[in-house]
This record gives C-alpha cells, sequence and structure tokens, in this order.
C-alpha cells in the first residue's frame, strides 16, 4: 500500500511555482560551478566579476540570484506546461547539486594537488 | 559591532537553519492538518537564517578576511583558504539557492500531494547535508588561521 502511495507521488505533477523554480535552481547551480572553473582559469573573467560590484564573489552571487529569479518567475508562467513530474525534478536538483558540488570541489582539490 | 562579534554570527546562524530544516524535514514526515502551518512557518525562517547567514558573512568575507587569509597562507594549513574557503564561499552561493527555495516547494500541498511532500522532505535534507558541509569547512578556516598563529609563536 506504502509503496503504491510512494509510486503514485512520484508520477504526480508539482505546482507551476516548484516546478519552475525548481528547474532554475538546478540550472543556475551548474552555471555557478561552470563560472567558478571560467572566472579561475581566466584573470579576464575574474576582474571583470570584480570591476562590476568591487568583488568577484559578490557578482557572482548577485549574477546567481538574477538568473535564479528571472528563470523561475519565467518558467512558472509555463510550469503546468512543463509537466514535470516528481521524480524528475527531485532527481534534477539532487544531480545538480552534487554535480555542482563536485565540479567546485574538484577544481580546487586539483588546483591545491598542482600548487 | 566588532568584526569577532560579526564572524561569530555567521555559524550561528547557520546552526539555526540547520535546526529549522531538521523541523522542516521532521515535520514533512508527518504531515497532516494540524503541523501545516508550521512547516510552512519554519522553512520560511530556514529562508531567513540563510539568508542572514549568508548576509553576515559575506560582509565579513569581503571586508575583514584579507587579514585572516594572508596569516593562513603564511601558515602550516594553507589549504584552509586555497581549498576549504575557496570550495566554501561557492558551494555556499548554490545553499542559499536552495534554502530560497524550499518555502516555495513547502507552500505547494504537502497534505494532499505525495510528490510535494517528497519535494519538500529532499530539499530539506540537501539543505541540512550542505550546511553542515560548511559548518565543517569553516572549523578548518578558524583551525588554519589558530594554527599559523601558533607556528609564529614556536
Amino acid at each position: 500500500m506504502l509503496r503504491k502511495q510512494a509510486a503514485m507521488g512520484a508520477a504526480e505533477n508539482i505546482g507551476a511555482s516548484a516546478t519552475g523554480f525548481g528547474v532554475a535552481y538546478t540550472i543556475t547551480s551548474v552555471l555557478s560551478a561552470l563560472l567558478v572553473v571560467l572566472k579561475e582559469r581566466s584573470g579576464a573573467i575574474h576582474d571583470g566579476l570584480a570591476a562590476i560590484t568591487g568583488h568577484h564573489w559578490v557578482t557572482h552571487g548577485l549574477l546567481n540570484l538574477i538568473v535564479f529569479l528571472v528563470l523561475g518567475l519565467v518558467l512558472s508562467r509555463i510550469g503546468n506546461g512543463m509537466r514535470t513530474t516528481a521524480s524528475v525534478l527531485i532527481m534534477s536538483i539532487v544531480g545538480a547539486t552534487v554535480l555542482s558540488g563536485l565540479i567546485i570541489v574538484g577544481y580546487y582539490l586539483g588546483a591545491m594537488i598542482q600548487s | 559591532m566588532s568584526k569577532e562579534l560579526i564572524l561569530m554570527l555567521h555559524p550561528t546562524f547557520g546552526v539555526l537553519t540547520i535546526i529549522f530544516s531538521v523541523w522542516v524535514f521532521v515535520e514533512s514526515l508527518n504531515a497532516s492538518d494540524a503541523n501545516y502551518a508550521r512547516i510552512r512557518g519554519a522553512s520560511i525562517l530556514v529562508a531567513v537564517l540563510m539568508w542572514l547567514t549568508y548576509i553576515v558573512g559575506g560582509y565579513w568575507y569581503v571586508v575583514f578576511y584579507y587579514g585572516d587569509k594572508a596569516i593562513i597562507k603564511a601558515g602550516p594549513w594553507p589549504f584552509a583558504h586555497s581549498f576549504f574557503m575557496e570550495a566554501k564561499e561557492h558551494v555556499f552561493l548554490m545553499l542559499l539557492l536552495l534554502a530560497t527555495f524550499l518555502p516555495i516547494a513547502a507552500y505547494g500541498d504537502v497534505l494532499k500531494k505525495q510528490s510535494t511532500r517528497k519535494l519538500v522532505l529532499w530539499t530539506s535534507a540537501l539543505v541540512v547535508l550542505m550546511s553542515l558541509a560548511m559548518e565543517g569547512a569553516g572549523a578548518f578556516i578558524s583551525m588554519g588561521v589558530k594554527v599559523a598563529l601558533l607556528a609564529k609563536q614556536i
């Protein structure tokens, strides 16, 4: 009975806001991790980010927030059209978190070993 | 306010975020009419506390950290900055968005939709695990300063 309920839950659609902002988080977290690698490997990108607010990390956070909010609001509007199930959304969120974490940790670990 | 006090507020808000995230997780496991409001209220507190952690820690990092950074890099544990601080400051940006997403998920139909409840459970669990990793990284950074100052005295 419980297994049947859980299976039904996994196939259910989630609300438009949760779907929109969940997908927005997935995309933003991976883009943020890639930006970490880009800015660490390119002095021009690092300095460009620093020039905008005075500190590269502040600009990075601001960009993340803008992408997350804009994508979230846009995707929420079409959330019902996306028809994402709970399982897909949860796997996307967990997968993006693990992937982004591995990119960031892996990059700094590699840089530390090389230095 | 002294800069040391500002620094201590950062992990304090972080720990409170962990406690409230665990609260959201446990309440969601047993979601009912009786605790529906508490799930939503606690999820908002998670987001607010995470933003306070970010603002206080971010202010300290941008304004005061350069001194500690120089001490750590000159000490026996330079990896406390080059690995732990660098990774922490960037993973935290994801954690901030995830904590912001938690109340958005919790304001769905947690009672009737099993799917929404599962989403809240996974999101709150991720916030707890990532926040614990942040606290651990913060401990390494503090220890990086400590061992550097101790090495100077010897």
